[in-house]
């Protein structure tokens, strides 16, 4: 083989490396210069293709593990996600357009010494880079507007967990951990105090409309639920209350509905999310 | 799971090409529902990889999320890759879970982040129909059919991200005999391989 040099490595030195190539654990640097060689010298890539159709192969190798059902709902969730903000800075996008820039004066029309460097502002290729920021800048709006209300959310759920979990520190106190029947369904926790009182907070609901509420329960035992207190949601999907109620004792059940309107006695199914209040180890 | 590609071993690989071609035009697209099937198609193998090279359940699920929506990202530059795309999206995911690892070893110096696609992707286009498709048992066996020291060194390089000086460093042998038993090892599982394969992955041989 005739030995040459490319990207400073000679043919030898590429096919030396060969086989850390294609099992992928040379540094970024050393790869690169390989890629480099090999896109300039074709006399490797027989050799390199042989090691490399085994690589594949050893994918198989690995054991199986299944992976957690939640892992595809993350996936998918990002992606809708991704979705959406790629939708909505295309549309944001062509609002950006800028009219055409004016032509520019030809160098030779116009007397300016090498070291005005104004000049290089005053050229066309400054109002194309202020059109790019533009769009970046409407893009990031476009993010901006869906993010604003899922971070006000955040910060009141996180504002609303310290808040809950330092309920349910108390001597005598209670906390249940709220979920709905399905993994994607609305998340919360709740503090039931030794004096009855109960903190929770929630995220993931769906916004309430009209007269609508959401109505916490607290259910002892085989009694009837006991309403404590209803509240509205916004576009955030998340809400944090307190509400007073005597004492039920130990070993009760936190509920949520969705109920028309405010003041109901018995509970509408289904129960939107539900958790049994454990008192915490000290 | 079922692998199409496992399945379809005898079709013409034009076929599965036009198949794989028309899936990433779709992701490229932005259905969401090309992405459910790849997740549905690959997912488990792709964390069972990404376990096996970071032999933890949270950093093995980042690292699958990440390599699919990676995929769902890049898909269009797909079209420059050769392969299938199973090999183009397990190659991320191998990728990016050797990329997690090296991170928790401050030592090494750490993969380019932006870089998205695997070293392999971005070779010349010469290499397309060499792929050797085969299922588990297969790959056992090949793997018995060469030695242990080669087999340990590929595993080190392969599962554990380790460079050729920690292989040696590891093992207690010089850097020329790591290289070494890497390209053998790699030499025999091919030689191991290619019948069970039935000549395919020949390179045109």
């Amino acid at each position: 083989m005739a030995e040459h040099t490319f990207a400073g490595m000679t043919c030898s030195e590429v096919a030396d490396q060969a086989p850390a190539f294609v099992l992928g654990i040379l540094t970024p640097a050393e790869s690169d210069a390989v890629r480099r060689h090999l896109a300039e010298c074709p006399e490797l890539h027989a050799e390199m293709a042989e090691l490399n159709s085994v690589v594949p192969v050893l994918f198989a190798a690995a054991e199986p593990v299944a992976p957690p059902a939640s892992l595809k709902d993350r996936i998918m969730a990002a992606a809708s996600a991704d979705l959406a903000a790629r939708r909505e800075a295309a549309a944001a996008a062509p609002a950006a357009q800028p009219s055409p820039p004016a032509a520019p004066p030809r160098a030779a029309d116009t007397q300016r010494p090498a070291w005005d460097l104004g000049a290089l502002f005053r050229r066309p290729v400054w109002a194309g880079l202020a059109a790019v920021a533009l769009v970046a800048a409407l893009a990031l709006g476009a993010w901006n507007v869906q993010l604003r209300d899922q971070v006000a959310g955040l910060e009141a759920y996180r504002t609303g967990v310290v808040r809950v979990l330092d309920e349910a520190a108390k001597p005598g106190a209670q906390l249940a951990v709220l979920a709905g029947p399905t993994a994607a369904g609305p998340t919360g926790l709740a503090a039931v105090a030794a004096d009855g009182s109960v903190a929770i907070v929630m995220r993931d609901l769906a916004p309430t409309t009209g007269t609508q509420v959401y109505e916490a329960w607290l259910i002892a035992g085989k009694q009837a639920p006991v309403p404590i207190g209803g509240f509205a949601v916004g576009g955030s999907g998340s809400a944090a209350f307190v509400t007073a109620h005597a004492s039920l004792g130990d070993g009760v059940v936190v509920a949520l509905t969705l109920e028309p309107k405010e003041g109901a006695k018995a509970p509408t199914m289904p129960i939107i999310a539900l958790g049994a209040a454990h008192a915490q180890a000290s | 799971m079922s692998d199409p590609e496992i399945a379809a071993r005898g079709t013409a690989r034009s076929d599965a090409d036009r198949t794989d071609r028309a899936w990433m035009d779709r992701l490229a697209g932005g259905d969401l529902g090309a992405l459910d099937l790849l997740y549905e198609q690959y997912g488990a193998m792709a964390f069972s990889i990404a376990y096996r090279i970071t032999g933890d359940r949270s950093a093995a699920e980042d690292v699958v999320q990440d390599a699919f929506l990676g995929a769902w990202r890049n898909a269009g530059r797909y079209a420059g890759a050769r392969g299938s795309v199973r090999t183009w999206l397990l190659s991320i995911v191998h990728h990016r879970a050797i990329d997690a690892i090296r991170r928790r070893r401050p030592t090494v110096e750490l993969p380019d982040s932006e870089t998205i696609l695997p070293d392999t992707l971005t070779l010349p286009d010469a290499w397309g129909d060499v792929e050797l498709r085969l299922d588990r048992e297969a790959v056992q066996v090949a793997l018995t059919r060469i030695s242990h020291v080669q087999r340990e060194a590929i595993e080190l390089a392969y599962f554990g991200g380790l460079t050729q000086t920690e292989i040696a460093e590891r093992t207690g042998v010089p850097l020329g005999t790591v290289k070494g038993r890497l390209r053998l090892g790699l030499q025999g599982m091919r030689a191991a391989l290619l019948p069970l394969d039935g000549g395919r992955g020949g390179g045109g041989g």
